[in-house]
């Protein structure tokens, strides 16, 4: 039987992602400068936050967790797997709104500073990272180098993160996680702001979730696939 | 005379040595992806770490910037935007009551106006000119979020704004 949690995830998750797209498009008010083109900031950022904090900081841990002996197990690889497959799609999408959002406002597409540099190099690294596991047929040994490929790419995750500080860049600075920790964003906005970042968190979860049972059932279906063929062969020898 | 049929070896069979091709196809993956790395660094971040100099910075090394292309930051003038046949002419302000005059060409982006930050990409008219020859503008928002009708959003500490 399902936990309540687990039957409650999916609504949630949907609840909340339609009353942020209602507070968004409808409750808040245009921004001073940029008029409704503001409104992508209850999208993008939390996509964001998803590809870049959640996604590849699960798959790190969890590559962490493999790594060390103590806690060593194909579970804590397989979620690394999951996480960062999620955590790719969302720095696509990450990249895609950006984008969407950068052609209005800066009036390009595409520019190459600090942050969206790192953050195509992140996307680059995700790919590279599903692409090592696709190279080895070991399990011990995919689990093991893809492993230490994450741990060694999310170095990078930091550096996106304080490019807006470290250097000079097109891109915005903080909104919200700011160095004097004041929140540049007032009343509704904020408080749409806040909801996206807990409807895609619960996207995260729901989506990290259905990808891992999908991992487990692929491994249940490849295990029965040998038992079934080994039983073929027995009742072939036994006539 | 009786044939007995051999018994089948069910018993598990090692896999295959697959070390070496494992190993040969991760350095292809991790040679191609560092390829692809390099390119984007290289693009981007070693070409442009910092993205820009501001109007205060490309005046202090003025003499060494002669006439290459650069992009300059700086807040747009109040009262000084004219549109030409070409693009738009405008007063390029950095700190220090520091001003720079810009002649760009082509349309500026939809948010280009007075008191925004932008970047120009472009090069000074000669060694010596204050002038800015700018070939592209791009308009640098700022983090700030502030509701374009006052009277329906209040700050945190209850003023509104």
């Amino acid at each position: 039987m399902k936990l309540l949690s687990q039957r409650l995830l999916g609504p949630l998750t949907l609840v909340s992602l339609a009353l942020t797209v209602w507070m968004g498009l409808v409750v808040t008010p245009p921004d001073r400068t940029q008029g409704d083109l503001a409104r992508l900031v209850y999208v993008h950022p939390a996509i964001a936050w998803v590809a870049l904090y959640l996604s590849f900081g699960t798959a790190t841990v969890a590559s962490i967790l493999y790594l060390w002996r103590r806690t060593r197990s194909l579970v804590a690889d397989q979620v690394a797997h999951c996480a960062m497959e999620v955590s790719l799609v969302f720095i696509v999408l990450t990249l895609i709104t950006g984008s969407i959002w950068g052609r209005p406002t800066w009036g390009v597409w595409w520019a190459w500073d600090a942050r969206l540099t790192s953050s195509a190099i992140l996307g680059v690294l995700a790919v590279g990272y599903l692409a090592l596991r696709r190279a080895n047929d070991d399990p011990t040994l995919r689990a093991r180098r893809s492993a230490v490929f994450a741990v060694l790419s999310a170095i990078n995750v930091p550096i996106i993160h304080f490019s807006v500080l470290w250097w000079k860049t097109l891109h915005q600075g903080a909104t919200v996680f700011t160095a004097n920790r004041s929140l540049k964003i007032h009343g509704s906005m904020a408080w749409t702001l806040l909801l996206s970042f807990v409807a895609f968190t619960l996207l995260f979860v729901w989506l990290l979730r259905a990808r891992y049972r999908l991992e487990e059932q692929r491994t249940v279906s490849q295990t029965s696939s040998l038992s079934v063929a080994l039983e073929q062969r027995r009742r072939e020898g036994a006539h | 005379m009786t044939t007995t049929e051999p018994t089948l070896d069910l018993s598990p069979v090692a896999p295959p040595p697959s070390r070496n091709r494992s190993r040969r196809r991760s350095i292809l993956v991790l040679v191609v992806l560092g390829l692809v790395v390099v390119l984007l660094l290289s693009q981007g971040i070693l070409h442009s770490l910092n993205y820009f100099k501001t109007v205060d910075e490309a005046l202090a090394s003025r003499q060494s910037i002669g006439t290459s292309e650069i992009r300059l930051e700086g807040v747009v003038k109040a009262h000084t935007i004219v549109r030409t046949a070409s693009g738009a002419s405008f007063v390029l302000a950095g700190g220090h009551s520091r001003y720079v005059t810009v002649d760009s060409k082509g349309t500026p982006p939809q948010l280009f106006q007075a008191n925004i930050p932008v970047v120009v990409v472009g090069h000074f008219s000669n060694q010596h000119s204050l002038v800015f020859q700018g070939s592209q503008i791009l308009v640098k928002h700022t983090a700030s979020y502030i509701a374009q009708h006052p009277t329906r959003v209040k700050a945190p500490n209850g003023t509104t704004r």
